[in-house]
């Protein structure tokens, strides 16, 4: 509550430089009361993890579909978390997300893309 | 309990060396004990520092961390050196030898020149662009006690368990449990583990600190250069580390749950963890490099009285070089047999990186070329800087050429060309910062007479250790074996190299001497620029108070405080009393030193497969986070007559 009355304070300020410190060091999500979207959040992130591990501890598809299916889920998972928890769309503006986002996917995919080039052994020799 | 303790002590833990250390640990903690009860500092301590969430704090707590750990990998090295020093030596035995190389690497990368790194990122990255703190302060004291707990996990390997054996590049199957049954690999695993968490958060938390905190008026293209090598930095962090956790944690699946991810039996594909392993290391490299640049940025300008040259081609080459290091991890495995094709493409692209590097070494040319140098211990460190980092570019440039590399791979070679990088780079920048920023830090200055002497002896047994190293792989000796018989040629070198080795040992001394000496008679900085600096943190008091700037400052040029003070500014920085305001400022917390500190019984339960002391630990790190995440009163108001009082017993504020 100490906190709510802070931020009413600091709205009554209209003082640039406090507004450029103060808006960054304070997190905004506890003025909406309990934070049941985080948490569901995590549970939902937990059973998807949970379920890609039953799937695989207990062989339950052949190897090819075994491994879409858990790509499906780690996709669905990334995608939950930057809803949740990295405040996709609670932004102004998505222009600088787009950007970021897609240079995230750019060195994610780049890397893997790499890797199995990589480890192909195409060896000349040996 | 005969069977714990036998768990506990195995006769690897039992040697003269590991029970010298045990002594010595006892006596260490007695006497601070004992120190901390007479002097009734208990309180002092949790209150002043263990809580603490202010970045300078943090700084300081990670300089002293940092300072430690260069003297235990340093005294490793000189293990290996003195048993390096003569053919047939047995001083050390073969796996006591496997030991003391794997900590000493893995001390002096994760536990050393990151935290060293990481003080400086802390102590001067928020007073340099005008903030009161780090974005998330409570989340930077979190990667501080992660860290520490991570690095007291790794220590205590040498005398509880038995030390890691596989090098710091930890690669199966010498980490496969049916080759390496003793637990000193688990320590290693959840060590890097616990402290890689911590390293994520921090770059996280300096990206968003200079994304969003900096003055008004300050772009990114008038921010000074150390702070964009943080960014950079910080991007590289959280693209680098995913790819060590995923390593790390799969070959500790391996090893304590059974699974086959790097094994060589059932599928596994050992190579892999290569592969990922340097997809992080590579980075990592730029990850130490990069910061150090940046502080020779900020010292030469200064001590050449001039300003840095050509400011934005060395924001494009720190960005060039960070997209760059992303391509070119595979020059670490070569003979792997990737083939031509993948071999000629890490080859090129390793080779590309010198471009930028050598960019960046012509501006710090330049941008001494003309100027009024003053040869002080910060800039001695840089000019020796300048060619211990050519020569070890350019022999990296050597060891990028695939056929060559074939010849050169893991030999003495490899190990002079990466010691000059990360010593000649990293060391000699972390101590450019130290004696440049320490004023800033301590409110006094370091001597720069034993400072030089410090400086010379180290530089002068650096060159000795690693230029016969060089040699010594050309005429074929390889890293990591323990001994070697007379008559191949390397004797003569080797013994010389030891001999810088321990010349290097009597450098630190002096540095260490050099602080203790200069915290009792050193000169008081009492006007918060001693060096007639150019970046906002020399226009506040030495050391900076808790607030930091008791007004944000307005920046309008790249040199901030070198601008206000051309342009006759710098009085009119003086605090206006009526100008003064309540300061939201972020409360200590105990939660980041219990976060760590249960992580700490994590990681020990799990290297013993002790399950019930892991599931406590757990629960006190459930705990830690539950209690971190819904406690909102964080932050409090600095009452402004504190300010006040502060600033008029500084001679700061304006009638």
């Amino acid at each position: 509550m100490a906190h709510l009355s802070n931020q009413s304070h600091h709205a009554e300020t209209p003082d640039h430089e406090d507004r450029i410190e103060i808006g960054s060091l304070t997190p905004h999500f506890q003025a909406h009361g309990f934070p049941w979207k985080q948490v569901l959040g995590y549970v939902a992130s937990l059973l998807l993890t949970a379920l890609a591990f039953v799937l695989v501890m207990n062989h339950v598809l052949p190897p090819t579909a075994l491994i879409a299916v858990i790509l499906v889920l780690a996709v669905l998972q990334a995608m939950l978390q930057l809803g949740v928890f990295m405040h996709l769309r609670e932004s102004r503006g998505s222009a600088w997300q787009v950007i970021v986002l897609g240079l995230g996917f750019f060195m994610a995919a780049g890397l893997i893309i790499a890797s199995v080039w990589i480890m192909m052994f195409k060896a000349g020799v040996s | 309990m005969s069977h714990i303790i036998a768990e506990l002590f195995p006769p690897s833990t039992l040697r003269l060396f590991e029970l010298i250390a045990d002594v010595l640990i006892v006596l260490t903690t007695v006497s601070i004990v004992g120190v901390l009860t007479y002097t009734k500092k208990w309180v002092w301590l949790w209150r002043e520092w263990l809580t603490s969430v202010d970045h300078k704090r943090i700084g300081i707590m990670y300089l002293i961390a940092a300072l430690v750990m260069l003297f235990r990998g340093g005294v490793d090295a000189l293990l290996l050196r003195t048993q390096l020093a003569f053919p047939n030596n047995h001083f050390l035995g073969p796996e006591h030898y496997d030991e003391i190389f794997t900590t000493h690497g893995t001390i002096m990368i994760f536990f050393m020149a990151m935290p060293f790194l990481f003080a400086l990122f802390n102590v001067a990255v928020p007073l340099m662009i005008g903030a009161r703190d780090v974005a998330f302060p409570r989340l930077n004291a979190v990667s501080f006690w992660l860290f520490a707990f991570g690095a007291l996990l790794l220590n205590i390997s040498f005398v509880i368990g038995g030390s890691p054996n596989a090098g710091w590049t930890a690669y199966p199957p010498l980490t496969e449990l049916r080759f390496n049954p003793s637990v000193g690999e688990n320590y290693y695993f959840l060590s890097l583990l616990i402290a890689g968490i911590g390293t994520t958060i921090t770059g996280i938390n300096f990206m968003v600190t200079i994304l969003r905190m900096r003055a008004p008026g300050m772009t990114l293209m008038k921010m000074p250069m150390f702070v964009w090598t943080v960014l950079v930095t910080g991007a590289l962090i959280i693209f680098a580390f995913p790819p060590l956790t995923v390593s790390l944690a799969l070959t500790l699946f391996d090893r304590l749950f059974g699974s086959s991810f790097f094994t060589l039996g059932h599928g596994g594909m050992p190579m892999m963890f290569v592969n990922l392993f340097w997809l992080f290391g590579h980075p990592e490299v730029y990850i130490v490099v990069l910061p150090a640049f940046g502080i020779f940025s900020e010292v030469v300008p200064v001590f050449s009285d001039k300003k840095l040259y050509g400011y934005p081609i060395m924001v494009a080459s720190v960005l060039a070089i960070t997209v760059l290091s992303y391509g070119v991890w595979v020059h670490h495995f070569f003979t792997m047999g990737a083939g031509p094709g993948v071999n000629a493409f890490f080859g090129v692209s390793t080779m590309l990186i010198a471009i930028p590097t050598g960019v960046k070494i012509f501006n710090w040319v330049l941008t001494m070329w003309g100027g009024r140098i003053r040869f002080t211990v910060a800039m001695l460190w840089q000019l020796a800087f300048i060619p211990a980092f050519l020569i070890a570019g350019a022999t990296g440039v050597l060891l990028a050429t695939v056929p060559v590399d074939y010849q050169m791979h893991n030999s003495y070679f490899l190990i002079a060309h990466f010691h000059f990088a990360l010593i000649g780079g990293t060391v000699f920048g972390v101590l450019s910062g130290m004696y440049y920023w320490w004023p800033k830090m301590f409110g006094y200055m370091l001597n720069e007479r034993q400072g030089k002497v410090a400086f010379w002896l180290f530089f002068i047994g650096f060159l000795v250790t690693f230029v016969p190293q060089y040699m010594l792989g050309l005429e074929g000796m390889t890293r990591r074996m323990y001994t070697y018989p007379p008559g191949l040629g390397w004797s003569s070198l080797n013994l010389v190299s030891t001999i810088g080795a321990f010349t290097q040992g009597a450098g630190f001394l002096v540095i260490v001497y050099n602080v203790l000496w200069s915290m009792r008679y050193g000169e008081r900085d009492l006007t918060g620029d001693p060096w007639n600096g150019r970046t906002l943190e020399w226009s506040i008091p030495s050391p900076a108070p808790e607030y930091n700037f008791a007004i944000v400052p307005v920046v309008h040029d790249r040199d901030a405080w070198w601008d206000m003070k051309q342009s006759g500014k710098s009085e009119a920085f003086k605090v206006k009393s009526s100008a003064i305001r309540p300061v939201h400022m972020p409360k200590r917390s105990a939660m980041p030193f219990l976060l760590g500190l249960s992580f700490f019984v994590v990681g020990f339960g799990m290297t013993f497969s002790w399950w019930v002391i892991a599931i406590i630990g757990g629960l006190g790190v459930l705990a830690s986070l539950l209690y971190g995440a819904f406690d909102y009163d964080d932050f409090e108001e600095l009452d402004p007559e504190v300010i006040r009082r502060t600033e008029a017993g500084l001679g700061r504020l304006q009638a």
